[in-house]
């Protein structure tokens, strides 16, 4: 089949106006600020927190690898570890918004916000994932 | 006449030839059906939840070992060097692990150390190659089988991972001949025929391995002819129909060997665990002839039933091994000069029984009780063997110690005895690590945390008081006045559990010290049927109603429904819902379900905060108070419970990592003449000394929108320099008391009072 030039330039628009868009709401996004692998003395001073940070890190990895279900296991078992660290909340989060689970989603996603109320940079992610979601339930 | 006789024998013959033929066709069928069902079926298995280690971790060492244990691992007296086997030593425990296979991660086993000091994780790190390991997860615990409505037990074994000398000592026992014959042994029939006749008496049975599986399979006991005709018909089909090798796997699989109480135990797998405590693989030659002796009549030959008659039984099964030549005569010597020692056992060993009643009745939604037995799924659950161990020992300690202390509480008839039960959960995920629900599960499968119904007393206490916290505040004042109320036309007048002396009292105070009058007057304040609408949001499942007994847990609750409740208190408002199933894989490693964690906000955190701040007091001030000399010397908030006549004793306490309900009394109401504080906190204590592992010893964190302010223990207002014993409390933002203590500013009636003694003592001293 040949393509014809009224084709291409076509396709070119509607590349141009698609990257105008907002994102797509299930694009998982690796936090690149995140700091999962705890110093001595964070182990020293909280062992079971300093464990479940291992937790979060591989629940992080593996929605970099988009295995939802397997991140979820992960970050439940790190938040039985550590039931305070709000962005074990966030990545659950995320791994609902990967399902398409909106109502899930927004639960861990107000969790996250309870937990990383002090973390502004966090709090930034925590406000956009929230748009994700409820971009998900319209 | 002849030729016409002929005639007729002949048609007989041909006729019966003819039915017997049909009749075979018919058993033929009957064996193909049966067996290939039992070939193939597969029992479920439930595993409990995998175990995480991590250095800075405490651990329970008597616990930690019998998971281990448990696991399948091996002690043995050097560096382990195979996987399964493990070494304690003072200091270290190194383990070959075994692999873990869970639908959500692999690995394959390898050696690890664990250094330990003080009964702390000190680090983990592989043996072959040093290097340090910051989490570890070991492979999830076996805890029972599905196999039929009795549960039976069974570990399918396949003919390969039979050693030969079982075989062999299986065979000299039970036929000899079994790879000769065609499943009929008439030179055994003979050879049985002729003892008998000589002794006058059945002294021996010509049946082969394959009329036994026969018989077991597809016939009663009844001894008639017509049972044996079938038996040897049924025999000699088998043996068209299957291999050697297969009839002797499923006649190892199958037969019975003994009884541990209730539960039957069938096949060779299972017993070699039952009697020996170790897989079939690792038999010696003696208890192979042992177990192979007991097929004959296993409860009457049983190690654990007469040993003298036990060995004569095994020596019997050696002699015959080696009239077979299987064994020459000095293994034999050496053979009969070996010990009988069986494992030992406890009658019931099914592990969390209560839970897996609670698990198969979640189960029954998913899958029908037939194909649990049969499918061969894994079912992953959420149970902490080492939670439910510490659980289910603090349970009778605690009753033994009460009944002790108080013999009126001694009852004879075992179903009539003091009862208890726990439920430990994580409030933030609704993991049921535990559930003990009731003392003794032989004697009752009744689930008192799941199925009964009971008054939570003063346990229900906080549900009124966070019915209150939109109006007032921790430091609002009540009346603890005797007063009455008419209810349906009735009078009511509440009491306090002992006379006191405060008329009056702050909402935290109340709480504190469990004062029925002043919770009432909140109750009456706030109106019941506020307190009914926050109530039924919890999602209790039993009615709870308008009246003024509410407020002091008059209702009955389901103890695990009042344990999630609990857990919006400690989970910053959010309800989890209680869950004990996490996934269930089909025998291809296909995950078909998979439970996660199953929230809904119900609170704000802030509330759930100040109720854990006025609960903390209860444990640091209160009703409570007795657990600092028990050793809970770490954050914890919780509540007392105890209803009328004491006929139920309650505690629940949590931390922010876990939640236990404890619940004390008779099934049939008597008065068990305790609080909660005296018969359930200290089974609440014991346990948690018992899991180090689940104290983080954290403070509670606060949220936002509370506000921490210096009050006077007085007024309950903001605290001025002359107040007495002023105290931090925290307040909902807003919500905080706006002006300082008048009663003891400079100028104020208690300040001028202090003044004035401080001038008649000045004027003393000069």
């Amino acid at each position: 089949m040949k393509t014809r030039p009224m084709q291409i330039v076509a396709l070119v628009l509607l590349a141009v106006l698609l990257a105008g868009c907002p994102k797509p709401i299930l694009k998982w996004e690796p936090a690149e600020a995140e700091e999962t692998t705890p110093s001595e003395a964070a182990a020293e001073e909280n062992p079971r927190a300093a464990a479940a940070l291992q937790l979060t890190g591989q629940g992080r990895r593996l929605l970099e690898e988009r295995k939802p279900d397997k991140a979820i296991h992960a970050l439940e078992q790190a938040v039985s570890l550590d039931p305070t660290n709000g962005q074990n909340y966030y990545y659950l989060s995320e791994a609902w918004l990967m399902k398409g689970s909106a109502p899930q989603a927004k639960e861990f996603n107000h969790l996250a916000e309870i937990h990383l109320k002090e973390d502004n940079e966090w709090m930034i992610r925590v406000a956009q994932q929230a748009d994700r979601i409820a971009e998900l339930e319209k | 006449m002849l030729k016409k006789l002929l005639k007729y024998a002949l048609l007989i013959f041909v006729l019966a030839g003819l039915g017997l033929t049909i009749y075979g066709w018919y058993l033929s069928n009957q064996v193909e059906k049966r067996f290939s069902a039992r070939r193939w079926q597969i029992p479920s298995t439930v595993y409990s939840d995998t175990t995480l280690l991590y250095p800075g971790q405490r651990f329970n060492p008597t616990i930690f070992t019998r998971k281990l244990i448990n696991l399948g691992y091996r002690r043995v007296n050097h560096l382990p060097a195979k996987k399964g086997e493990l070494q304690i030593t003072p200091v270290e425990i190194n383990i070959f692990l075994n692999d873990l296979k869970t639908p959500w991660r692999t690995r394959a086993g390898f050696p690890v150390r664990v250094m330990s000091a003080d009964n702390k994780i000190e680090t983990i790190s592989r043996i072959d190659n040093g290097d340090k390991i910051p989490i570890l997860e070991l492979e999830p615990e076996e805890i029972m089988q599905f196999f039929g409505p009795e549960r039976e037990r069974r570990h399918l074994i396949s003919i390969e991972q039979v050693p030969e000398h079982l075989v062999r000592a299986v065979l000299a026992a039970e036929d000899h001949r079994f790879y000769q014959h065609a499943g009929v042994d008439f030179r055994g029939i003979l050879r049985a025929l002729i003892t008998n006749l000589r002794h006058g008496a059945i002294r021996q049975g010509g049946s082969t391995l394959t009329q036994q599986l026969a018989k077991n399979y597809f016939l009663t006991p009844a001894r008639t002819l017509t049972r044996k005709f079938k038996e040897v018909l049924l025999a000699v089909i088998i043996e068209l129909k299957y291999d050697k090798n297969e009839i002797l796997e499923i006649y190892l699989n199958e037969i019975y060997l003994g009884q541990k109480g209730s539960v039957a135990i069938n096949g060779f797998g299972e017993a070699s665990y039952f009697y020996f405590g170790k897989p079939l693989k690792e038999l010696t030659l003696s208890e192979a002839a042992i177990m192979a002796g007991l097929i004959k009549a296993p409860n009457h030959y049983s190690p654990y039933r007469d040993k003298a008659r036990c060995r004569s039984r095994r020596d019997v099964v050696l002699q015959s091994m080696q009239r077979n030549q299987w064994l020459s005569e000095a293994e034999l010597q050496v053979e009969l000069k070996q010990p009988i020692k069986a494992v030992g056992f406890t009658v019931s060993d099914t592990k969390a029984p209560y839970f897996i009643d609670y698990l198969t009745e979640q189960l029954k939604s998913l899958y029908r009780p037939e194909d649990l037995s049969s499918l061969g799924l894994s079912v992953y659950t959420t149970l902490d063997t080492q939670v439910q161990m510490a659980a289910e020992g603090a349970l009778a300690k605690g009753l033994e110690r009460l009944e002790s202390s108080n013999p009126d509480l001694q009852r004879q008839a075992p179903e009539q005895k003091l009862q208890g039960a726990i439920v430990v959960m994580q409030p933030k995920t609704g993991h049921i690590l535990a559930m003990v629900g009731g003392r003794n599960y032989s004697i009752s499968q009744f689930n008192r945390i799941t199925q009964a119904r009971r008054q939570p007393g003063s346990a229900f206490k906080p549900f009124v008081y966070l019915s209150a916290l939109a109006k007032f505040t921790p430091t609002t004042l009540l009346s603890n006045d005797p007063k009455s109320y008419t209810v349906d036309g009735k009078l009511w007048e509440p009491k306090n559990f002992e006379p006191v002396t405060e008329y009056t009292v702050s909402v935290k105070n109340a709480l504190k010290k469990s004062y029925n009058l002043a919770t009432v007057d909140l109750a009456m304040k706030i109106g019941l049927d506020q307190i009914v609408d926050m109530t039924s949001k919890f999602h209790f499942s039993t009615p709870l109603k308008p009246y003024p007994s509410l407020a002091l847990g008059a209702f009955e609750v389901i103890p695990l429904e009042l344990a999630r409740a609990y857990c919006v208190f400690a989970a910053e408002g959010v309800q989890p819902f209680p869950l004990s199933l996490k996934g269930v894989v089909d025998e291809h490693d296909n995950i078909l379900e998979q439970t996660h964690l199953n929230i809904e906000r119900l609170i704000p955190p802030a509330e759930a905060f100040i109720m854990t701040a006025m609960l903390q007091s209860v444990v640091n001030e209160g009703t409570a108070r007795s657990l600092k000399w028990r050793g809970v010397s770490w954050p914890v908030a919780g509540k007392t419970g105890t209803t009328n006549d004491f006929r139920d004793a309650w505690f629940v306490g949590y931390t922010s990592d876990i939640l236990a309900l404890v619940w004390v009394g008779f099934d049939n109401g008597d008065t068990i003449a305790a609080t909660g504080a005296a018969a359930a906190l200290p089974i609440w204590a014991d346990l948690m000394n018992a899991i180090p592992q689940y104290r983080s010893e954290t403070e509670f964190k606060a949220p936002q929108g509370v506000e921490k302010i210096l009050v006077c223990s007085v007024t309950g207002l903001i605290a001025v320099d002359n107040c007495p014993e002023p105290a931090e409390v925290y307040f909902l933002a807003g919500h905080t008391p706006a002006e300082p203590c008048a009663l003891h500013a400079k100028g104020g009636i208690a300040a001028k009072i202090i003044e004035s003694l401080k001038d008649v003592i000045d004027e003393d001293d000069r």
